[in-house]
């Protein structure tokens, strides 16, 4: 039995594929998988996922291990081991509004993706808040007018700034993460502990 | 008509299983002299979101009575029955139940349980009585491919005893050891304590696995006699599942506890195949506080649904459907009675002759009923 890794398809997968072999696993299956969305080498099993399904994959024991964006954790809390950190997806969770336009005094409104993570932001704060759930090109709904203001990852801020948004608080770090389902990682141990080891040694080079 | 999301109507094999897995329960309960106990199904919520039982509401399924009080449908068996035991004689030591506990967080939201109760008795006979009988009910169910893992929280209390935390730091703590997060484990005890308390935890989030763990840690923490008491307690348990030949025995040093009244050893069983958890439990004497009561408890509940997916029901029971009439269904009925071990279904117009083994027709003849194999 190969043990079976759900990968979040797109740069997540292309970053970790580079790291992957960078600790002397083959990849070459990986790479030429074309719009195949399982494939398996001579060690693992892969599966090919959108963030958020790799972790229910993990969660329901289809998958063994799973590598995953970090905000899709915080956002979703999957039941799952969060086991470590890897050395790429690094990106912050930030608090942005349009330049130059003034933060209303009233009860304001928010445009994101992240509706947990925004609601347990602004509760810490003490703040009240409606939160408006989009699916993506966040950064539009202040400038049109929807929100006062957006909570998204930010990388390098250039997408904010082309958009003349600017960040207002920055509040959560994160980087991509290799995450187990919880029974896998004891009644497979013995399959799973070299490919986990080997991923620390090589998070500890990095 | 449609169902809630997780709802589904059942029939056959998956009724079967589930009533033979009850079944097997109650025999092997009672030849273990456990007295059987039940609880309402509607509770107050209070009962098991106190301090004692710690619960959240959320996950309830829930509603105000007419006195604005808040009910639930059973979230929990175990807390349920410490409410009920406090007005029980204590001569009475081991207690069984069997029925659903209703949760929103989980799909279908409602799932079966089985489980055992002992109170009033010593640690390790306690203990050792509940996974035992886990061990012989599994036994009983010929369901033999399974892992049993043995954790205790007094090891994360002993060593986070050593740090400067806030209620709300060791629970962040808690929720990092219970993720086995390492790299915030650590970050946690570092910034609030020592760095070889800081190293210790982190290095724990790995601890699991065969008793060879037990015994790499024995030496570890030779000097430090409360560990070393709860490594042997451990090692006492695992020892024992070993010599009635459980497959597995697994130990988890980093396991900490996901309810709040759990306090000392903890246990869960797998299904190897699929990774299931077919039964948790533990002991939990603190949850008896709440009633001013200082009581040893223990106990374990098997996940019913769990376990009947995984039970193989062979049916090698003889069909045989008797074609009668309005006029010969009495001889029909008095002939069934002659077939012992056989399933017997009397129809007047057989229409599907495949689903069953033999099909004998009754028919009158000479004012006389007589039987013709088909």
């Amino acid at each position: 039995m190969k043990p079976c890794i759900a990968l979040t398809k797109g740069r997540i997968e292309k970053q970790f594929l580079e790291f992957f072999q960078s600790l002397n696993y083959d990849i070459e299956p990986l790479i030429n998988k074309g719009r195949k969305l399982r494939v398996e080498t001579d060690d693992f099993q892969f599966v090919f996922a959108k963030g958020v399904d790799v972790t229910t994959y993990v969660e329901h024991g289809i998958a063994d291990l799973g590598i995953v964006g970090e905000d899709i954790l915080a956002e979703f809390q999957p039941d799952v081991y969060n086991l470590l950190p890897l050395p790429f997806g690094n990106c912050r969770m930030a608090l942005a509004v349009e330049e130059g336009k003034e933060w209303p005094e009233r009860k304001r409104c928010i445009a994101s993706k992240y509706t947990n993570i925004t609601k347990a932001f602004f509760k810490e704060k003490g703040e009240s808040v409606d939160i408006v759930k989009l699916e993506g090109s966040v950064e539009l709904a202040p400038i049109l007018g929807l929100a006062d203001g957006i909570v998204d990852i930010v990388e390098t801020g250039n997408t904010l700034k082309e958009n003349g948004l600017i960040v207002k608080e920055s509040f959560m770090e994160f980087s991509a993460r290799c995450i187990a389902n919880r029974s896998s990682l004891k009644i497979k141990r013995d399959l799973l502990a070299p490919v986990i080891e080997a991923l620390q040694k090589g998070v500890a080079v990095k | 008509m449609f169902l809630p999301a997780g709802s589904q109507d059942e029939i056959g094999k998956r009724l079967i299983s589930r009533s033979k897995a009850y079944e097997i329960f109650g025999n092997v309960t009672a030849n273990r002299n456990y007295k059987q106990i039940s609880t309402p199904v509607v509770e107050y919520a209070t009962t098991f979101t106190n301090q004692y039982a710690g619960m959240e509401l959320q996950n309830m399924l829930k509603w105000f009575n007419r006195d604005g009080e808040i009910e639930v449908l059973r979230p929990d068996w175990t807390t349920a029955i410490a409410r009920a035991l406090v007005n029980q004689h204590p001569s009475q030591l081991k207690w069984s139940y069997q029925g659903s506990v209703f949760r929103s967080d989980k799909a279908g939201m409602e799932s079966r349980q089985a489980g055992v109760e002992i109170v009033h008795t010593s640690s390790f006979l306690g203990e050792s009585e509940c996974l035992l009988t886990a061990v012989n009910y599994l036994d009983e169910l010929e369901i033999n491919d399974y892992l049993i893992e043995l954790g205790h929280t007094g090891i994360f209390d002993e060593l986070t005893s050593h740090l400067n935390l806030t209620d709300s730091e060791l629970e962040k703590l808690r929720e990092a050891m219970h993720d086995k997060r390492r790299d915030e484990v650590y970050q946690i005890a570092i910034t609030n304590g020592h760095e070889e308390v800081a190293n210790e935890l982190t290095q724990l989030v790995d601890a699991f696995g065969s008793i060879d763990v037990i015994e790499k840690y024995e030496d570890l923490w030779r000097d430090q006699e409360i560990l070393l008491g709860i490594l042997k307690h451990m090692k006492q348990l695992a020892v024992l599942l070993q010599e009635l030949g459980v497959p597995d025995v697994l130990v988890d040093l980093g396991r900490v506890k996901n309810l709040p009244y759990y306090c000392g050893i903890m246990f869960r069983g797998f299904i190897r195949s699929n990774g299931n958890t077919c039964f948790s439990g533990g002991r939990y004497d603190k949850l008896y506080e709440q009633f001013d009561e200082s009581i040893s408890a223990v106990g374990l509940a098997f996940d019913v649904d769990v376990l009947a997916d995984n039970l193989i029901i062979e049916n090698d029971r003889q069909k045989i459907c008797i074609v009668a009439s309005e006029q010969s269904h009495a001889f029909a009925e008095k002939l069934r009675t002659s077939f012992d071990n056989a399933i017997v279904d009397i129809q007047y117009n057989l229409t599907d002759e495949d689903r069953f083994d033999k099909v004998l027709e009754v028919i009158e003849e000479h004012n006389e009923y007589k039987v013709v194999e088909r």
